[in-house]
């Protein structure tokens, strides 16, 4: 309703949508019932799930996706992503989950893990900022499309039951991959995921959590990349955080 | 007329400590190991005997093992408060190159700490050396006394102490007996750092939580911070946001995660924790009361 009100002011559609934090086609759509219907016509529909309806997943589920995080994706791969497990889940085991529950369930289990605006640091007066037009804005003007720029990083989740080691990647549109691990990530694992994202062609990874400096695998094969590219994020730079 | 808080309680006593130290002994010492506690017994000294600088040399037993952040801090510190800072090696231990990994924690400790802290009292001739030992950190420590008597070969008996009733401190002894001393003994990890914060003392930034590289190694979190650390096949260093309980040699120092990185940020996790800080030290978990074994034989 507030939508419409502000149409009525004059407002754009764009405009509204900003404003209310709908999208533009549920604002369009609002306006339209509005002016065929008047306030009557106008749909409005309590938000969210109703308390106690959550959709806990059953522990084999849960088991299955645990098992699945561990042991990894196809080689092609880099990680995980959502519908790369719903898909796993249905051909596999004959469970449908859609993306949203895995998601879902991610952030129950704490393995949601936010991309960091990086292109927000373009005009920051920081050392951040700096670091960011420095070491990341020339690159990426390189790698123009978005399947090209990738962020990821390497961290331990504080799960309540579990040893998860977590290595997330952000793809474009800032989609969620992963894997798990319960160990702290050799260079074989980095190896592996990189290799999948390096065999898509031109890629830029900007990679915070581990010292690879130290590891004589990854700094070797680092070395032999052509058209792979990997900018870490400094310590306690606060980009991560 | 105000009473003292529980701090300056503390600070008074430990002054009076070192005040009747340097009144009745004749080359006394005090031992610095650039940690948090060195840093509160270094200011205390100067406080006792202000305006001049405290009538003893610092002394610093190293193992070459210590976090580079130390060495930076500790020579810092030596040019900022212009007292004689002396430094020793075991030499035997550099000659047989004896480190914490191809030796192991026991002998590494055994060698470069406790011998090497014997070969500096005789070879100076010191009589009392201050350390900064605190109760609360291990048991047996909190059974040795304020001053803690040690025979010509530096051991000490822990059956064989004297009472210090009222705070009287008896601190005759005979020919080539030395006396430790321990003047921030009653002080809690907790008042440390709330007298850290209160007097605005400088310690090694390492105690602050901040993004560093660390492997696991025993369930401790062990950080890498030179080349000489061995790293197992493929292990890749974590960045990881921690910091230091204590210090010591760095292979043998455990971190915790922490976003602690301010002192009252310290001091409230202080509040809220239920470990000493010792966990972090593997030398202390070698054996059932090895550091008591350890006190034994000549260590601090």
């Amino acid at each position: 309703m507030l939508a419409v009100k502000l149409r009525l002011d004059g407002l754009t559609v764009a405009a509204v949508s900003q404003r209310t934090g709908l999208s533009a086609p549920t604002v369009s759509a609002a306006w339209k019932a509005f002016r065929e219907g008047g306030w009557a016509a106008v749909p409005v529909r309590p938000r969210g799930r109703l308390k106690g309806q959550a959709n806990v997943l059953d522990a084999t589920v849960q088991q299955l996706l645990w098992d699945a995080l561990y042991a990894g994706p196809a080689a092609d791969q880099p990680g995980w992503n959502s519908a790369g497990l719903a898909a796993y889940l249905r051909d596999e085991h004959g469970v449908e989950l859609t993306q949203r529950a895995i998601e879902h369930w991610w952030e129950s289990e704490r393995l949601k893990h936010e991309p960091w605006p990086l292109e927000a640091l373009a005009k920051q007066r920081s050392q951040r900022g700096r670091w960011y037009r420095q070491s990341v804005a020339p690159l990426f003007a390189k790698l123009e499309q978005a399947e090209q720029r990738w962020q990821g990083g390497v961290r331990k989740v504080a799960h309540p039951h579990r040893l998860v080691y977590q290595l997330y990647l952000h793809g474009p549109r800032g989609r969620l991959w992963m894997r798990c691990y319960q160990h702290p990530p050799v260079a074989s694992d980095y190896l592996t995921a990189m290799g999948a994202l390096s065999s898509k062609g031109p890629v830029a990874l900007v990679f915070h959590g581990a010292w690879f400096s130290a590891s004589p695998e990854v700094t070797a094969w680092l070395a032999q990349q052509t058209m792979f590219w990997l900018v870490q994020v400094p310590a306690d730079s606060s980009v991560a955080s | 007329m105000t009473s003292l808080t529980h701090l300056q309680r503390l600070e008074a006593e430990s002054i009076q400590i070192m005040r009747e130290v340097v009144a009745e002994t004749e080359n006394p010492v005090m031992l610095y190991s650039v940690g948090k506690d060195s840093a509160v017994m270094l200011h205390l000294a100067r406080k006792a005997f202000a305006p001049s600088p405290p009538p003893f040399p610092l002394l610093h037993v190293d193992t070459r093992w210590k976090f580079r952040a130390m060495y930076e801090f500790r020579d810092k510190m030596a040019e900022e408060i212009g007292m004689d800072l002396l430094v020793h090696i075991n030499p035997e231990g550099i000659e047989k190159d004896i480190n914490p990994f191809t030796h192991g924690s026991a002998i590494h400790t055994d060698v470069m700490k406790t011998e090497g802290l014997k070969q500096a009292l005789d070879k100076y001739g010191f009589d009392a050396a201050f350390g900064g030992a605190r109760r609360d950190e291990e048991k047996s420590r909190a059974k040795e006394r304020i001053f803690s008597f040690r025979t010509a070969q530096h051991r000490w008996d822990p059956k064989n102490q004297r009472p210090e009733l009222w705070k009287l401190y008896n601190t005759r002894k005979h020919p080539k007996e030395s006396i430790r001393v321990f003047p921030i003994s009653n002080w809690t990890e907790l008042d440390i750092w709330q007298y850290i914060h209160l007097q605005n003392i400088p310690i090694v930034p390492l105690y602050y939580a901040a993004e560093r590289p660390v492997v696991e190694r025993d369930g401790a979190l062990i950080m890498v911070d030179d080349e000489r650390m061995p790293l197992e096949p493929g292990e890749v260093p974590m960045m990881r946001k921690v910091r230091f309980r204590t210090l010591g040699c760095y292979p043998l120092t455990g971190a915790v995660e922490s976003d602690a990185d301010t002192l009252p940020a310290i001091i409230q996790e202080m509040l809220l924790t239920k470990t000493s800080e010792r966990q972090g030290r593997v030398i202390d978990n070698d054996s059932a009361a090895s550091m008591e074994k350890k006190k034994q034989e000549g260590y601090f």
